[in-house]
């Protein structure tokens, strides 16, 4: 792929573009919270977008329309199934707390509601892990970019890294969430004329689904048996493990999406940010999976002259050539845009890359400031103080995720290992969260323990059961039919005995008196129902028309 | 506060110009598996965007 000089143009516009807001906002960073949480000011419209735009990395984009070329339209589920009902349930039944607690952070309310050592515990693993994920996915977008237009990885990862860091040095939060909204709209602009043009040219969705087989176009039509279907699970471990357990965690425990909705203006505002961004949310499984699923199409499609339309990239592993997914959606752009448009799609990629970044990086220089560094370094500092090491976190964020990122070329196996663990300790996250937030009987020591033996027991599932020849380290009790199976099955066996175990030990336990929950528990708290508000803008009327449209939805694939 | 739709809408407005321009000037450019003028039309579109978050911003600046 080779781009013209208005590429570069387009590139170098948007790049001006996002270091002009960060610009602009930066007089307005006089105290740390300024900085760090914006000063929960910010518009319903902006948070929401903002809400989707960082989690909408470059690694979703790409990885979406390569599970498009593999698993087809069952890919949808990480939306519909794996991300709608717990943004729903966010919004509605969760925000009350974390806004209406007065935390500063997701750590902050385990501290509030349970105690210290649950804080440290959840805040230690969301710094490390927020640093590997940015550089990850920093790796992910420096490879691709040498792969694809043979950028050089060092500069490309260098680069990027300090356009992140000039906006949100700059203008801290509010900075960070602003761009995400421009990133929305060119990631939008970017890939959805590549979803209509691939889709059009395999001869629209009958086209599709005619040249494909049947279990790659229907998405719940062959979920009966792990077997029949190309992602090798059953529906009760996509419901439970990708449905419950890891979607509930990720939307509602996970500070990096939670800080979005913090930032709103008001309690309102804060509840409708989940729910009206799930909307678009529904929607873009129609441009970042769909050209990956059209791409299967025209792989088999051939042209007047008898030549294939397009061929699914490959790559060669251990001396045999492999399908190599992850260039589906740069070798689509090749084919399908001319100079110009293809520089739209490019920056869009960046975009992405940006959004994801900055994303991970206004969240851990949050959590550091305040989890870390103010809770057991320096606790009564005025708050200059923190504003500054808020401002010096976010440059040692950006460097320490440089680093991941060359850890990651370097020790490719490090970083699966790395992935393994956190996704370990995030498997039980939601149940401590659960019966924080609606039983009052439940303890700290409780909460620690229970996360503590739900990711002792997320790592022994997975060390006792093998699937495509990986877990099992201390036997094989069980053989999975997928990795994927295998995931869901861990956070599933995560969750349950963190629940158990946080209900034992919390009835073993004092309680906390009541007067001490007030804000921070329901039947404790008051939750407005937003009398004053006009109807259609209550946070229970979007919720009802965000689960009828994505029923809809499972319907009209199914 | 900055009003986000005012630099939303200029990038949109500055970057449909330059695809639109693209498609005026060029308009036989293609890639391998398209046959339209993509670039005309995205244009157009990102033109009319950009135009349309700045008439939001210029709305809401009057009341």
């Amino acid at each position: 792929m080779k781009l013209a000089a208005v590429d570069y143009v387009i590139l170098a516009v948007y790049f001006g573009f996002v270091i002009g807001i960060g610009w602009t906002l930066r007089k307005r960073m006089s105290t740390s919270g300024d900085f760090l949480l914006s000063g929960r000011s910010i518009p319903v419209w902006i948070t929401s977008l903002a809400f989707i735009a960082a989690n909408l990395g470059a690694q979703e984009l790409i990885g979406m329309a390569a599970s498009g070329a593999k698993y087809g339209i069952m890919t949808a589920h990480f939306y519909w199934v794996g991300a709608i009902p717990a943004i729903v349930f966010m919004g509605i039944f969760m925000m009350p707390f974390y806004y209406g607690s007065k935390a500063r952070s997701v750590p902050e309310y385990l501290k509030l509601r349970f105690d210290e050592k649950t804080r440290g515990f959840n805040a230690l693993t969301f710094a490390v892990m927020t640093v590997f994920s940015s550089g990850i996915s920093m790796y992910a977008l420096g490879l691709l970019l040498h792969l694809v237009l043979g950028w050089d990885f060092n500069m490309s990862v260098l680069a990027s890294a300090a356009i992140v860091l000039a906006y949100t040095y700059l203008g801290g939060l509010t900075s960070a969430i602003y761009n995400e909204v421009l990133q929305f709209f060119l990631i939008v602009a970017g890939f959805a004329p590549l979803a209509i043009l691939a889709c059009d040219r395999a001869g629209g969705w009958k086209g599709i689904v005619s040249r494909l087989p049947a279990n790659m176009t229907h998405s719940w039509h062959y979920m009966g048996n792990a077997s029949q279907n190309p992602m090798g699970v059953e529906v009760f471990s996509m419901v439970a493990g990708l449905g419950f357990v890891l979607s509930f965690g990720y939307w509602c425990t996970n500070f990096l999406v939670v800080q979005r909705a913090m930032a709103a203006e008001n309690m309102s505002a804060a509840r409708r940010t989940p729910l009206i961004g799930a909307i678009p949310k529904m929607f873009l499984p129609f441009i970042v999976i769909l050209p990956g699923i059209a791409a299967v199409a025209l792989a088999h499609m051939t042209s007047a002259s008898g030549a294939a339309l397009y061929e699914l990239p490959t790559k060669i592993v251990d001396g045999s050539v492999v399908k190599d997914y992850d260039q589906v959606l740069t070798t689509l752009m090749a084919r399908f845009y001319p100079a110009g448009l293809l520089g739209v799609g490019l920056t869009g990629l960046m975009a992405s890359f940006m959004s994801g970044m900055a994303g991970n990086v206004t969240a851990f220089n949050t959590v550091f400031t305040y989890d870390i560094y103010q809770s057991y370094i320096k606790k009564d500092a005025p708050d200059s103080h923190y504003l500054t090491v808020g401002k010096m976190t976010t440059v040692v964020g950006v460097l320490l995720s440089i680093g991941a990122a060359y850890v990651a070329q370097r020790y490719n196996n490090i970083m699966d290992l790395l992935q393994l663990v956190f996704g370990f300790v995030n498997a039980p996250l939601f149940g401590t969260f659960l019966l924080g937030m609606f039983w009052k009987r439940s303890t700290g020591h409780g909460a620690f323990f229970g996360l503590v033996s739900g990711t002792s027991a997320a790592f022994a599932t997975w060390a006792l059961t093998v699937a495509e020849g990986k877990g099992g380290i201390f036997g094989n009790l069980y053989t999975f039919p997928s990795t994927m199976a295998q995931n869901f099955w861990v956070a599933i066996m995560a969750f349950v005995t963190c629940v158990v175990v946080t209900t034992v030990v919390s009835m073993a336990t004092t309680p906390r008196p009541d007067r001490e929950m007030e804000g921070l528990v329901y039947g404790l708290t008051k939750i407005r129902h937003d009398e004053g508000v006009v109807w259609y803008r209550r946070p229970t009327t979007l919720a009802v028309v965000v689960l009828v449209l994505v029923v809809i939805l499972n319907i009209w694939f199914a | 506060m900055l009003d986000l739709r005012v630099p939303s809408g200029l990038f949109f407005l500055i970057l449909g110009v330059i695809v639109l321009a693209v498609g005026l000037f060029q308009p036989d450019l293609r890639a391998p598996l398209t046959d339209v003028n993509v670039n005309l039309y995205s244009g157009l579109s990102m033109v009319a965007f950009g135009g349309f978050l700045l008439l939001l911003a210029r709305i809401s600046v009057k009341k």
